[in-house]
């Protein structure tokens, strides 16, 4: 699961440099977010979903052991 | 009204710290770190309230306005995935040092990290320098909130104001509520205003020219507004009340009224920007209508990143300014304030959709602006004029809350941590060479207070100036904090980085931050199309690396303390 984490990162980190879209403003999302901005608000969702993965399932063990102590 | 809503605000904030320092323990451990007893929830809050500054509400309204959408990439959606990443990395990792080895602040780990009294006399000049500028980022920015928030709080009833008016409408009539404020003069064509005025009654002296208002009339309203008072709260004492309110609730509070705060005040700035986003909305007759406008004026490109708003360069760099909260000395304290390593779960996948939720509202408000304002609109006022236009001044008294909110939420924690930098790392550490002696609990608090009422009255004098330019002023110190970034992750994973290095790296960071200074406050400041952050983080890790190398590693003793076999590797 921790390589997947860190794949799903560095994915996001590549696809946040989105140029296809760069003098775009449609399609628009809803009917009012043009595409671009659209595109990183999804990115932000992702980054939140990616870092509850990491949580969930990466978090370090040494530090579940501190909290029992 | 205004301004009794934004008391209003205030004498709640207050209650609430007061409230929480009920429950404070009289040490400085419960001072400066609150005993480390904050939850999940508490603890999301704070590190978010600390993270985004005015620049969330006011910032990223304003350079989207003359941006566009582009900086949401920049600005939210890196940060949204960096952050976190510091907060998983960086901040379980020293919370969990902190609570082994007791450390109250940041460099405090340092020193014990790299066993280097000299890395601490080094460090802690620069930091103090940065906090400084952030801290004067809050003190402008709440001088001008407040004064751009309360136009005719006071009647000014002695000011005259007059202007020649070229052409009389024709139907020209005073109407009877303004009669006692305005009148005419035929002979000298003078147009005269008793008292200060809202630029809001732009408006109702239009409708003065009895039909559509001619370009002249417009010239004339528009001089007489920009001439008359505005009778609003005066910008230094706006900034003397918001420093003395943080002053307050800080000192009788310390960490727990900061994080009880910072839970209260995240809260209104993200209900608040999503009530203005609402509000502003529906006046301009929905959202999609607002787009259409906007692609339909000449202000089309704000929609994208293209026209030249944006390089594709600083667009990618732009990553590295997100790694100052890595940094940041007063976003490490409230690290060291969790009760759990677990508590810092929610705040590493809650934070990126708090992110969000908070700039969308913002982004779109900017871009739908750059087709209702003139694109000479002073971008800092973006905001305030989008809500002072479609809104009623309750609206407005609850949004400027919200604004002040995201400003007081970033100050009390970095008023906090230079109190409890100069405290624990100087005169702790050095005091009995100076013949202090033992410095007692009480005496650390009060010395504490004294450090930081010096360095907020400094920021206050600094502050009468009226700097010009805090956005490249916020950048700027962003990027001093981001380029110290490589000693901490080093610190936490690298069991060769040795204090040579360390020093090596900060005063690379402080020679170069210093190089480019001038040339980063005049504006936007890029070299090669790049962010300058990309530069100098370069040279800061190559100094650390390389120096780190040509140097004894660290004692032996010092690594096994530091990085002890994992449980996970047994």
């Amino acid at each position: 699961m921790r390589a997947a984490v860190v794949l799903l990162l560095l994915a996001l980190c590549v696809i946040h440099h989105d140029m296809w879209w760069w003098g775009e403003a449609e399609p628009l999302v809803f009917g009012f977010i043009p595409i671009g901005l659209a595109w990183h608000v999804l990115i932000s969702l992702a980054a939140g979903a990616v870092w509850w993965l990491a949580s969930r399932f990466c978090w370090p063990a040494d530090l579940d052991q501190l909290d029992a102590e | 009204m205004t301004l009794g809503i934004l008391l209003g605000y205030v004498a709640l904030l207050l209650f609430v710290t007061v409230f929480s320092a009920r429950f404070l323990k009289r040490s400085s451990g419960d001072y400066f770190l609150a005993s480390r007893g904050i939850g999940s929830f508490m603890l999301l809050m704070s590190i978010f309230g600390t993270t985004m500054t005015a620049f969330a509400l006011v910032g990223s309204t304003g350079r989207s306005f003359s941006k566009g959408i582009g900086v949401y990439g920049l600005m939210a959606s890196w940060s949204a995935i960096i952050h976190s990443a510091c907060f998983f990395l960086i901040g379980a990792r020293v919370w969990a040092l902190g609570k082994k080895h007791g450390y109250v602040t940041q460099l405090g780990f340092f020193r014990d990290r790299f066993r280097s009294d000299g890395l601490v006399l080094c460090l802690f000049p620069v930091m103090v320098s940065f906090v400084l500028i952030y801290i004067l980022m809050g003190v402008v920015g709440s001088g001008r909130v407040i004064e751009a928030l309360t136009p005719e709080t006071f009647a000014e009833a002695d000011a005259k104001t007059a202007v020649v008016v070229q052409e009389l409408p024709a139907k020209f009539a005073i109407p009877g509520s303004w009669k006692d404020r305005l009148s005419y003069d035929a002979a000298t064509k003078t147009l005269t205003l008793t008292g200060s005025i809202h630029p809001k009654r732009r408006g109702e002296l239009f409708k003065m020219a009895g039909g559509p208002p001619t370009l002249a009339w417009k010239q004339t309203v528009g001089q007489l507004i920009q001439k008359a008072p505005r009778g609003a709260v005066p910008y230094a004492v706006g900034m003397g009340f918001i420093c003395l309110v943080v002053l307050l609730y800080v000192f009788f509070g310390g960490m727990r009224a900061t994080a009880w705060a910072n839970t209260l005040q995240t809260i209104v700035f993200i209900v608040m920007g999503v009530i203005a986003f609402l509000v502003i909305t529906s006046k301009l007759g929905g959202a999609a209508e607002a787009t259409q406008k906007l692609l339909g004026s000449p202000m089309a490109d704000r929609a994208t990143r293209g026209g030249g708003q944006l390089h594709k360069l600083q667009f990618l760099t732009y990553c590295f300014i997100p790694l100052s909260v890595g940094m940041f000395p007063h976003l490490f304290q409230h690290w060291l304030t969790a009760k759990k390593g677990s508590s810092f779960k929610l705040t590493v996948w809650a934070h990126p959709l708090c992110i969000a939720v908070t700039w969308v509202p913002c982004i779109l408000v900017g871009i739908w602006a750059a087709a209702e304002l003139p694109a000479t609109t002073n971008v800092n006022s973006v905001l305030g004029i989008m809500v002072a236009k479609h809104s009623n001044e309750v609206l407005s008294g609850l949004i400027g809350a919200g604004i002040l909110a995201a400003i007081m939420s970033s100050m009390d924690s970095q008023f906090l941590c230079l109190g409890s930098l100069f405290t624990n790392d100087i005169v702790v550490r050095y005091g009995k060479r100076f013949g202090l002696g033992d410095v007692s609990d009480r005496s650390k608090v009060m010395i504490g207070r004294a450090f930081v009422l010096v360095m907020v009255l400094v920021a206050f004098l600094i502050g009468l100036a009226e700097p010009g330019g805090v956005f490249p002023m916020g950048v700027w110190c962003f990027t001093g904090f981001a380029s110290l970034f490589p000693i901490v992750f080093a610190a936490i994973y690298w069991r060769r980085a040795n204090k040579q290095g360390a020093i090596a790296a900060v005063i690379t960071v402080a020679a170069l931050w210093l190089y480019f200074l001038k040339d980063a406050l005049k504006g936007e400041f890029l070299i090669g199309g790049m962010m300058p952050v990309t530069i100098v983080i370069g040279a800061s890790t190559l100094a650390l690396v390389v120096v780190t190398l040509v140097t004894p590693p660290p004692p032996r003793d010092l690594v096994d303390k530091f990085f002890p076999k994992r449980v996970d590797q047994t």
